[in-house]
C-alpha cells in the first residue's frame, strides 16, 4: 500500500511537470497579451516598458523558469486584467463552483443509482423502460437547451425560480455558501439540476447494467436460496458489487463538474470558475489561464487517487494483493 | 412405511421461449427418505438443475412449474406465496452450488453473509451471529475458525471455499441439502476430502441429500440410491450398485459406456461409436518409436517474479512493504517424448502443469532450461525470445475463449496457416474445409460464428484450427474438462484417430487420470513443479512407485 502511495504521489509529479509544459506552451500560442492589455495609442516607449513590467520581453524558456519557480514557492502569478493575485481570484471563484458541482454529482448518484438499480432489478416493467428511456433523452439533449428551457419554465413563465446569480449566501469557516440560505437553495437548485441530468442518466446506465449483470450471478441464486429478501439482496450484496464502476465515474464526475460547469455556470450567471476561465480567455489573461488549468490537472491527480484508495476499500481481493 | 420427507410427483417446469416451450423439467417423480442421499445424474441439459431449483421454488422468468406436486413432510410447496416460499428456502431446503467462487460474493467477509443468511430466518444479535459462524465453519473443519470468519473468499482455497458454502447452507439445520455439482471444479483429492465429509455429517445432523452430478462414479460413491435423467425426464431409478452394474435403460447404459475409466486404453469408447471400427488398434504409434528424444525438455523452469519499478523496489529496501516471493512453477523439469508418442501429464490445480505445457509450446520462456523438437529450439534465446517453430500447436480447455467471437471460425481457422504460408487467400476456404472434414464437422461451418456451436463442436474447431498448422506435436491443455461425458466420449475417440492417422505426437494435460489413463502411452506426475513419476500407463496406474501418485489415484471415485 505504501509502495503503491508513493509510486502514485511520484507519477502525480510527473504529470504536474508536464501539464505545465503543454499549459505554458498552449497559451503561449494563443495570443499576444499586449495586444489587448495596451491600449493602440501608446507610446512604444510605454509598451516596452509594460512589456518588460510582465516579463513578456523574455524568451519563452525563461519565462517559464521563471514561472515555474514562482509556482514552486507556491505563487501563481498576478491577473494582468485584475491585478491581483491570480490565488485570490480563484480562491474568490472556486467555492461557488464546488458548492455547485458536489450538489449536482451527489444529486446524480443519489437519484441515478436508486433508478438504475431498480431498472436493472426489473428490465421487463414498464417503469424501467421509462426509467432508460429518460436516460438516453438525458444524454442526448444539449445541456444549454436543457438550461434555457429550465430557466423559461421555472423562471419566466411560473416565476417560482430565480433564473441566476447565487442569491444570498452565508460564511461557514470564512468561506461563502448558498445552501444554507432558503434565497440561496433557491438559486442553486436550477443549474445543479441541469448540470446533474447528464450524469444522472451516466449513473442510471452503469447502475442498471451492472445490476442487470450481478442479478444472473450465483452469488444472487446462492443468497436467494438462503431465503435472503430480495431487499437486502439489493442493498447489501448488489450494491456492493456494483461499486467500483460507479465510484470511478462519481470521481470524474465531480473532477469533470467543477472544471467545465463553464456553459450552466454562463446560463444562470452563477460566480464560479467557469466564467472567470471564459473571461481570462477573452481578454487573454495568461495567468489566470494558466493557474487554472494547472488547478484542474491537479484536482483531477487528487481525484483518481482517491478513486483508486476507494477501490481497495471496496475490494478486498485488492487490498490483499490480489490474493490468489 | 411412514411417508417420505420428500415426495415429487409429475413434475413439470416448463420455460416458454419465443421458438417454443422448452420442457426442462417433464413430467418428473422421486422420493427422499430421512437421513437418505439421493443421487441426481445426468449431462448438461438433462434438466437435473432445474429439478433443485424448483425444489426451492427458484425458477426464473420465463420459466414456471406448470403441474406436478412437491410435497415436503406432507406439505405442498407448488404454488405457495413468494414470502412463503423465502421462509422454506435456506431454513427448510438449503442449496449448495457448483462453483463456490462464484457464489460467495467477494467483496463481504464469510461473517457478514453468514449473519446475513442468518438474520433471514432468525432474530439474533451480531455476537450470537459471529458464536454460530464460528461454530458453522468448525462443523465443516476449517481450522482456526474465530480467525478464519472474517476472511474473505478469495483467501480460501477451492474446496475450503466449497466447505464455507456448505457451511452457510447448514446454518439452519435443514431438512434438506441440495447439492448441485458440488466437487465438479475441485481435484480430485480435495473432491475425495469433500465426499467423506459430506457423508459423515449428513449422518451426523440426520439430514437429506440430493445430491446433483453429471460425474456417475462421485454420485456412485456418496449416494445410496441414484436416479438418470435424460431431457427432463428421469429414465431409471434404484440403488447405486444395481442401476450401474446392470443398467435396464439404454442411455444409462451409453453413459457408462463413455466412460474412459471402464473401456480398454485406446479404444473407442462407446457413446460416439457409430461408423468407425471399435477400437482395432490400442495405442496403434507406440510400438513404433522411432525417436525416442524427439520433445526434449532439459531442466527446465520457470519463475514468475513480479515486475517491479524503482519506487517499489526503494521502498522494499528501506522496509516500508515487504517483497513479495517469487512463485517457482516448474522446479528443473527432465522430460521427453517420444516420435508419435502420448505423454499425459497429471498432477492437481497449482502443480505447474499446465505452465510446463505452454513452455513446450513456445508461449512461455522458461527461466531456465529449453525445449528442443527434433534438435532444434522451440524458442530462440535471450531476453527478446521468440516462438521459432509453427510445429508446437496448443489445445486449451476453453475453446470459447480462445476463439475469437467476432471471427467467423473459418477466419480464425485460417489465419495462422496464411501468415504462415501453408496456404494462400485464394485456397484460404478449401484448406478450411479439409481440416474441418478431419475433425468430422461439416465445411460448411466455416461461415459461422463460434456462439453458434456446442461446447463439443467448438472444442472440435479448436483441434481443426491447431491441425490447419500441420504440427507434429500438439500439447493438449486439459481439452474435455469442461465437457460432459458422451461429448467428452467423442473429442478423445476423434483425438485418438487423429492421433492413429496423423502420426501426432501428443502432450495431454489433465486432472482426470481416467482420461490420461485411456489415451496415453507414458504418464507423468506432476506434484508442486516437480516431475515425482514417469512411467508407462500401465506401470503408473496399477503399481505407482511414489506415494503421492498413490494418493492421486486413491481419490478417484470407484464406480461399484
Amino acid at each position: 500500500m505504501v509502495a503503491f502511495i508513493v509510486r502514485r504521489l511520484w507519477q502525480a509529479a510527473l504529470v504536474m511537470l508536464v501539464m505545465s509544459l503543454l499549459v505554458f506552451l498552449g497559451v503561449f500560442v494563443i495570443g499576444n497579451p499586449v495586444d489587448v492589455l495596451i491600449s493602440p495609442d501608446a507610446t512604444q516607449d510605454i509598451r516596452n516598458r509594460v512589456i518588460a513590467q510582465y516579463g513578456l520581453d523574455l524568451p519563452i524558456w525563461q519565462q517559464y523558469l521563471h514561472f515555474a519557480s514562482n509556482l514552486l514557492h507556491g505563487d501563481l502569478g498576478r491577473s494582468f486584467v485584475y491585478n491581483m493575485p491570480v490565488s485570490q481570484l480563484i480562491a474568490s471563484r472556486f467555492p461557488a463552483t464546488m458548492e455547485l458541482a458536489v450538489i449536482a454529482v451527489l444529486l446524480a448518484s443519489l437519484i441515478g443509482i436508486p433508478l438504475g438499480i431498480y431498472a436493472g432489478y426489473k428490465p421487463e416493467s414498464w417503469t424501467a423502460k421509462v426509467i432508460m428511456a429518460l436516460s438516453i433523452l438525458g444524454f442526448s439533449v444539449p445541456t444549454f437547451w436543457i438550461g434555457l428551457m429550465l430557466i423559461m419554465v421555472f423562471a419566466v413563465q411560473l416565476g417560482i425560480m430565480p433564473a441566476g446569480g447565487r442569491g444570498e449566501t452565508v460564511s461557514v469557516f470564512g468561506i461563502p455558501v448558498s445552501f444554507l440560505t432558503f434565497d440561496g437553495m433557491r438559486h442553486l437548485i436550477l443549474p445543479a439540476v441541469n448540470l446533474s441530468l447528464f450524469k444522472m442518466s451516466m449513473m442510471i446506465r452503469l447502475a442498471a447494467s451492472g445490476t442487470r449483470e450481478v442479478m444472473l450471478t450465483d452469488t444472487i441464486k446462492f443468497a436467494r436460496a438462503a431465503g435472503i429478501n430480495e431487499w437486502t439482496i439489493l442493498r447489501r450484496h448488489v450494491l456492493r458489487l456494483i461499486s467500483i464502476p460507479l465510484v470511478t465515474v462519481f470521481g470524474l464526475e465531480l473532477g469533470s463538474t467543477i472544471a467545465f460547469a463553464v456553459v450552466t455556470e454562463t446560463i444562470y450567471s452563477w460566480p464560479g470558475l467557469g466564467k472567470l476561465i471564459i473571461d481570462s480567455i477573452t481578454s487573454l489573461d495568461r495567468p489566470v489561464m494558466v493557474a487554472y488549468l494547472m488547478l484542474v490537472s491537479l484536482m483531477f491527480i487528487t481525484i483518481n487517487l482517491v478513486v483508486d484508495l476507494a477501490y481497495a476499500v471496496l475490494d478486498p481481493r485488492m487490498r490483499h494483493g490480489g490474493g490468489k | 412405511m411412514t411417508a417420505p420427507l420428500l415426495e415429487v410427483t409429475d413434475l413439470c417446469t416448463y420455460f416458454e421461449a419465443r421458438t417454443g416451450t422448452v420442457k426442462s423439467v417433464d413430467g418428473i417423480s422421486f422420493h427422499l427418505e430421512k437421513g437418505e442421499i439421493l443421487g441426481l445424474v445426468g449431462e448438461s441439459g438433462s434438466g437435473k438443475s432445474i429439478t433443485g431449483f424448483s425444489l426451492i421454488g427458484l425458477i426464473d422468468k420465463p420459466g414456471r412449474i406448470v403441474s406436478g406436486s412437491i410435497k415436503l413432510d406432507g406439505r405442498e410447496l407448488v404454488g405457495l406465496s413468494e414470502p412463503e416460499l423465502r421462509k422454506i428456502r435456506g431454513r427448510d431446503i438449503a442449496m449448495v452450488f457448483q462453483d463456490p467462487m462464484m457464489t460467495l460474493n467477494p467483496v463481504l467477509t464469510i461473517l457478514d453473509q453468514m449473519t446475513m443468511a442468518l438474520q433471514a430466518h432468525e432474530r439474533i444479535s451480531d455476537a450470537d451471529a459471529r458464536l454460530r459462524a464460528v461454530e458453522a465453519l468448525r462443523k465443516v473443519r476449517i481450522v482456526d475458525p474465530e480467525l478464519k470468519v472474517d476472511f474473505y473468499p478469495h483467501q480460501f482455497s477451492g474446496g475450503m471455499r466449497q466447505r464455507v458454502a456448505i457451511a452457510i447452507a447448514l446454518l439452519h439445520r435443514p431438512k434438506i441439502v441440495i447439492a448441485d455439482e458440488p466437487t465438479t471444479a475441485l481435484d480430485v483429492s480435495v473432491q475425495a476430502e469433500i465426499l467423506v465429509e459430506v457423508k459423515s455429517l449428513v449422518a451426523e445432523l440426520g439430514i437429506s441429500m440430493i445430491w446433483i452430478s453429471h460425474d456417475l462414479a462421485t454420485v456412485a460413491s456418496i449416494s445410496k440410491r441414484i436416479a438418470v435423467m435424460k431431457a427432463g425426464k428421469i429414465v431409471e431409478t434404484g440403488l447405486a450398485a444395481k442401476v450401474l452394474r446392470t443398467p435396464s435403460h439404454p442411455y444409462t447404459q451409453s453413459l457408462l459406456d463413455a466412460l474412459p475409466s471402464r473401456s480398454k486404453p485406446g479404444q473407442r469408447l462407446g457413446a460416439a461409436a457409430s461408423d468407425h471400427d471399435a477400437g482395432s488398434a490400442a495405442h496403434p504409434v507406440a510400438a513404433t518409436v522411432a525417436d525416442p528424444s524427439f520433445v526434449v525438455m532439459a531442466g527446465l523452469v520457470k519463475v514468475f517474479e513480479q515486475k517491479r519499478g524503482f519506487w517499489a523496489r526503494l521502498s522494499e529496501r528501506i522496509g516500508l512493504v515487504k517483497s513479495k516471493k517469487p512463485v517457482l512453477a516448474v522446479e528443473n523439469v527432465d522430460l521427453t517424448i517420444a516420435k508419435g508418442e502420448a505423454l499425459g501429464l497429471v498432477g492437481e490445480s497449482g502443480s505447474g502443469k499446465s505452465t510446463l505445457g505452454r513452455i513446450v509450446c513456445g508461449i512461455y520462456q522458461p527461466t531456465e532450461g529449453r525445449v528442443t523438437l527434433n534438435n532444434s529450439p522451440v524458442m530462440s534465446a535471450g531476453p527478446q525470445s521468440r516462438k521459432l517453430t509453427t510445429n508446437v500447436q496448443m489445445i486449451f480447455q476453453d475453446p470459447f475463449a480462445s476463439l475469437d467471437p467476432r471471427r467467423t471460425i473459418g477466419q480464425s481457422i485460417a489465419e495462422g496457416p496464411i501468415a504462415h504460408g501453408l496456404t494462400s487467400k485464394a485456397e484460404a476456404r478449401s484448406y478450411v474445409a479439409e481440416w474441418l472434414k478431419a475433425v468430422s464437422l461439416d465445411p460448411a461451418f466455416a461461415d459461422r460464428y463460434p456462439h453458434q456451436f456446442s461446447g463439443g463442436q467448438r472444442q472440435r474447431i479448436a483441434i481443426a484450427r491447431a491441425l490447419a498448422m500441420r504440427p507434429e506435436v500438439i500439447v493438449c491443455d486439459e481439452p474435455v474438462a469442461s465437457l460432459d461425458v458422451s461429448i467428452q466420449a467423442q473429442i478423445l475417440n476423434l483425438l485418438l484417430q487423429l492421433r492413429k492417422e496423423l502420426g501426432l505426437t501428443l502432450l495431454f494435460i489433465s486432472h482426470d487420470l481416467s482420461v490420461v489413463r485411456h489415451l496415453c502411452d507414458r504418464v507423468a506426475v506432476m506434484y508442486r513443479g516437480k516431475i515425482v513419476e514417469v512411467g508407462t500407463a500401465e506401470e503408473i496406474f496399477d503399481a505407482p512407485q511414489e506415494p503421492y501418485t498413490r494418493a492421486l489415484l486413491d481419490a478417484i471415485p470407484k464406480l461399484a
